[in-house]
């Protein structure tokens, strides 16, 4: 039988919460299983076994999850013309190809694109340019869900194709290259008010920015140090006055 | 401590939206400070206090390479501590008090990892544990109603770990807020703002990092020069 747009709805609202079982043994498989369990009625006589052949380990981006949910279940729906272990191989496939460009797109790109514009919006004290990037975030990443699980379930196989092509390439290229754009005005926003406060607060500030560069590049935690930095701050204050 | 309850309840929602829902940035420092602020009537400074905090941990998202701190307690305790004191205390030295109340907020977010991953292994053995029950066709309705009672069972456990622990935490944090701008001097209170800007700094060092790449760094600097001519023409 096929997918109704109310089933994939269904379906996407269980991705949603793709990460609430995440474990070391089996990663996403019951978030996955619970998300394909919305359609599992409708595409096979027998849930059951249905359900069974999706308790695999299973790990991808949640974000890119719904991409491979909606082959998964496209080639659920033609399973009669497929071998029994295609599920599996295109999990398999899918999953590790979309994780990396879900990371980079999400976690490396719209994630940080979207916290450095609120950053620079609150030090502005710009309520309305707060709730709008949380809103405009939001609608990107629900509607790139949707998105996903449709495409994925007009594809099947194919997504696996689409997705290591040039143009999502480019995509995801776009998400940084805006990210790196923010992250340089938030870079002369700090700055510019660094000196305008005075020669002092600039000079600290270029001191912790070099301390934290090359804390970062040995490995260290920069919170931590930041925590550890407290006391002597305060010291040198002290000693300075 | 209502307020305290209040607080910690916002805690355990947002830590469900982050670790077990989609994201939605509501668990980031930023956010969930301007929920507490707007809670506690002090917006201003629980926003300042969210900020110092996310551009400490903006390289948690962008540069990895860390164990990652607890950032929904951290950041709800740090900007509670901060609206409480002001709050209750009314102290004038508002930047003093936010520096102790972002102090607060990094120590609770370590603090609240290593509970977090205590409660973990508990829930790596539950979750380990799952299985779909023997299948005859009637057990169908048992192994999907199991998989509902677990995804919603995870992710509550999620949101009870962060509750509990932004609930033992707050108090305490608060108190040693407190301490810190009633003992701290005028000079150390200087020392305290310069901190700050030292933690922002570190934002700053984390995007250079994340976008300092041959390919990136021309945006960077890009993104620099737009702010500096801007700012020049006006």
């Amino acid at each position: 039988m096929k997918l109704e747009r109310r089933d994939l709805a269904k379906v996407l609202v269980r991705l949603l919460f793709v990460q609430a079982t995440l474990h070391r043994k089996g990663m996403q498989n019951i978030g996955i299983m619970h998300a394909v369990d919305a359609a599992a009625p409708k595409l096979s006589p027998e849930p059951g076994a249905f359900l069974a052949r999706h308790a695999e380990h299973f790990n991808t981006n949640p974000n890119a999850a719904p991409i491979v949910v909606g082959g998964v279940l496209r080639i659920e729906e033609e399973r009669s013309a497929t071998a029994p272990a295609s599920v599996s191989r295109f999990k398999q496939a899918a999953s590790s190809a979309l994780a990396a460009m879900g990371d980079v797109l999400v976690v490396g790109g719209l994630k940080p694109l979207a916290l450095t514009l609120a950053v620079v919006s609150a030090i502005y004290s710009s309520f309305t340019g707060l709730v709008a990037i949380f809103v405009c975030y939001n609608a990107a990443l629900l509607a790139g869900r949707y998105w996903g699980l449709s495409f994925g379930y007009a594809r099947g196989w194919g997504v696996v194709d689409a997705f290591t092509g040039p143009r999502i390439q480019h995509v995801v290229m776009m998400a940084r290259i805006l990210a790196a754009f923010a992250g340089g005005i938030l870079i002369g926003v700090m700055t510019r008010r660094a000196y305008a406060q005075g020669i002092v607060e600039l000079t600290v500030i270029a001191v912790a920015i070099t301390g934290a560069w090359f804390a970062m590049k040995r490995g260290y935690a920069p919170a931590r140090l930041a925590i550890v930095l407290f006391p002597l701050v305060v010291v040198v204050a002290m000693l300075a006055k | 401590m209502p307020d305290v309850v209040l607080i910690a309840l916002i805690a355990g929602v947002l830590a469900i939206d982050d670790r077990a829902g989609w994201q939605s940035l509501l668990g980031e420092p930023i956010f969930s400070a301007l929920i507490i602020g707007a809670l506690l009537g002090t917006v201003g400074p629980a926003l300042t206090c969210g900020v110092v905090l996310q551009l400490a941990w903006l390289s948690i998202g962008a540069a990895r390479g860390t164990r990652r701190p607890n950032t929904v307690v951290g950041g709800v305790v740090g900007a509670g501590a901060t609206s409480l004191v002001l709050a209750q205390t009314g102290d004038p030295r508002e930047s003093l008090v936010i520096a102790s109340g972002v102090l607060m907020g990094l120590l609770a977010a370590e603090i609240a990892a290593a509970f977090a991953r205590a409660g973990g292994e508990l829930r790596e053995r539950w979750l380990g544990n799952f299985r779909l029950p023997e299948m005859p066709p009637a057990a169908y309705l048992v192994a999907s109603r199991n998989l509902a009672f677990t995804v919603v069972g995870a992710a509550l456990f999620v949101g009870l770990v962060d509750f509990v622990a932004t609930l033992a935490l707050l108090p305490v944090a608060t108190k040693l807020t407190r301490m810190l701008t009633v003992r701290l001097g005028a000079d150390a209170a200087t020392g305290a703002v310069w901190w700050l800007a030292c933690v922002s700094a570190i934002g700053i060092a984390s995007i250079a990092r994340a976008f300092g790449t041959r390919v990136l760094v021309r945006y960077l600097v890009l993104g620099v020069a737009a702010v500096l001519v801007v700012g020049w023409l006006r």
